[in-house]
């Protein structure tokens, strides 16, 4: 990686540089002008644009120090990046001012006592700001995007827990106060709904609700199960749309659930399928880390699409299969170059389409003209797995 | 389908890895899979389908591919439900931690079949914890692997529970029976 950066003959070159600086500004062509000097400072970002993408990189091989690149999917650059510790959660705060880690720590690096944090940032500096303690800890796992979510309004952060009973810690981010734990046993995951009120993914195949108030009191509501858990399970990396209230859950098997997040509780809609008789004898299934993203304006599901046998569901996409929501309808295939782990779709009128490599590249791709392939982006860490952009 | 409020709990544990690899032009996702046995189950977990349909039939495709001499290999026997970084590549073994990291008390049990006599065996699946990532000889098994709302099943949790760390080391395998 650092020959690729910095080849052997730039680093002798630039030590000489040092070494000999007498000699180098003695070849300077004469006449030519030379700064005196320049000041140094420090970038401060602006207002996230629509197209900002933040990759998340759980470093498989340094879990205890997690990653993030913040990247402007327009000028195809890395525009800052942040560290945070073990397995983290990153949350976009509402309005894009603040970014939040659910994070772990020791005091020690890999030993001594450990904390669980939630860490503001000042989105403009990428530097923290403060942090609330999690007395319950929180869910440790290779990092899923719906473990850790805003409420809509932005007022608390909800933290997925397993201690390994099962709850969701909530953290009050006006005040920057643990605000209690909610009971949640048998579900998993956080799907937002509306300001005191989310959804969660259960054993059995059902959508749990939760109505919480201020103090973190709550009332559950379980659904009736809607998928087949046991033989065809939904993907924990749904496609998301706050704006348009949708979330769509898509099964192992290419099974889509639209639901409508709208209401006091999720309402399932019916239920379509990704494959056709032809794709399925060609072994087409859906698979990946985030496997799926939807654009509310334009009612396009975008899908990361392999072959591959029975429990292949991890297996990075070949092809994102674009779909028309409402109707079920297959539109477009993109081919990747690269296979593609985790795909996202920016919001606005003018998308942008995100594929997170396996190498550990960002393709992009220009959804309002005909998926064109604008460029992709190398180095972005070990192994990169998450892709967040705002809105979802 | 057992239950869960049985005295006995399964465990599984599997982590999403993933190769360094640089030696290989297309790195892939690594996983473990491990099925646990503690007293005095505390979760509040759903049933678990233990008939094991689908793992009977995967310890025997893997078994068809699997080695007995080097456990430093993905395919070696013990080794067909298992994800993460092995510890016979760290300083340990498939029945032994490195120095410096802990087993988690809690083992999963996966069955395999030792190609040498043909026999399934049980395997503890027990993790060693307290130092960062090994980063060697990451192995994969996504068959059977489920969604974290059904963790027992699930191949991406850390799962040092109850070892003095939940720093995840490495992945080790030790015999435990006869199936």
């Amino acid at each position: 990686m650092w020959g690729k950066a910095w080849p052997a003959s730039a680093m002798a070159a630039a030590l000489a540089g040092v070494l000999f600086a007498g000699t180098a500004a003695a070849q300077v062509p004469e006449g030519a002008k030379m700064p005196v000097a320049e000041e140094h400072n420090t970038v401060t970002l602006g207002e996230p644009g629509d197209h900002r993408v933040y990759v998340l990189d759980p470093v498989f091989p340094h879990l205890i120090a997690g990653k993030v690149y913040v990247v402007d999917g327009d000028e195809q650059q890395v525009i800052g990046t942040m560290n945070a510790g073990y397995v983290p959660n990153l949350v976009l705060g509402k309005g894009g001012k603040e970014l939040y880690f659910a994070e772990t720590f020791w005091s020690r690096g890999t030993r001594g006592e450990r904390t669980d944090v939630v860490t503001t940032y000042d989105a403009s500096t990428l530097s923290p700001t403060g942090e609330v303690k999690l007395p319950r800890g929180r869910f440790l796992v290779v990092t899923k995007r719906w473990d850790a979510i805003s409420t809509p309004d932005g007022r608390f952060l909800l933290s997925y827990n397993m201690d390994p009973a099962t709850s969701v810690s909530v953290v009050d981010l006006e005040n920057d106060e643990y605000v209690g734990e909610i009971e949640t046993p048998g579900c998993a995951l956080m799907y937002p709904m509306a300001d005191r009120r989310f959804a969660m993914l259960c054993a059995d195949g059902s959508l749990l609700t939760v109505d919480f108030d201020e103090n973190g009191e709550a009332e559950l509501s379980r659904g009736e199960p809607f998928f087949d858990a046991q033989n065809d399970p939904v993907f924990e990396h749904a496609a998301v749309s706050t704006s348009a209230e949708m979330t769509y859950y898509i099964s192992y098997n290419g099974m889509v659930y639209p639901t409508d997040m709208s209401g006091e509780t999720p309402e399932v809609g019916d239920a379509w399928s990704l494959v056709s008789e032809e794709d399925k004898a060609e072994n087409w299934r859906p698979g990946g880390w985030m496997p799926a993203s939807y654009h509310p304006g334009s009612d396009r599901l975008f899908v990361l699409m392999h072959q591959g046998g029975e429990w292949t569901h991890k297996n990075a996409g070949s092809e994102i299969w674009v779909f028309d929501a409402s109707e079920g309808k297959r539109l477009d295939r993109i081919e990747l170059e690269e296979h593609a782990a985790s795909v996202a779709v920016t919001k606005d009128d003018e998308p942008l389409l995100y594929a997170l490599t396996e190498a550990a590249s960002l393709s992009i791709f220009d959804a309002a003209n005909g998926y064109a392939h604008k460029g992709t982006m190398g180095q972005l860490g070990d192994s990169p797995l998450v892709l967040m952009v705002h809105g979802e | 389908m057992s239950d869960v409020h049985s005295q006995v709990l399964d465990r599984v544990f599997e982590r999403m890895s993933r190769a360094m690899a640089n030696h290989t032009s297309r790195r892939s996702f690594l996983a473990r899979v491990g099925m646990a046995l503690v007293g005095g189950a505390v979760l509040p977990i759903l049933p678990v389908d233990r008939t094991g349909r689908t793992k009977e039939a995967q310890a025997a495709e893997f078994a068809k591919t699997a080695q007995t001499d080097d456990p430093t290999q993905c395919n070696y026997w013990r080794y067909c439900a298992i994800d993460g970084y092995m510890c016979g590549c760290c300083g340990g073994g498939p029945s032994t931690c490195p120095p410096g990291t802990q087993p988690s008390p809690t083992s999963w049990v996966g069955s395999c079949i030792n190609p040498d006599d043909g026999k399934t065996y049980l395997l503890a699946y027990r993790d060693c914890c307290g130092k960062d990532s090994c980063a060697r000889c990451a192995c994969l098994a996504t068959e059977g692997e489920m969604p974290i709302y059904r963790p027992q099943l699930n191949n991406d949790i850390i799962w040092c529970f109850g070892a003095p760390s939940m720093v995840y080391h490495c992945s080790s395998a030790a015999l435990i029976g006869e199936a």
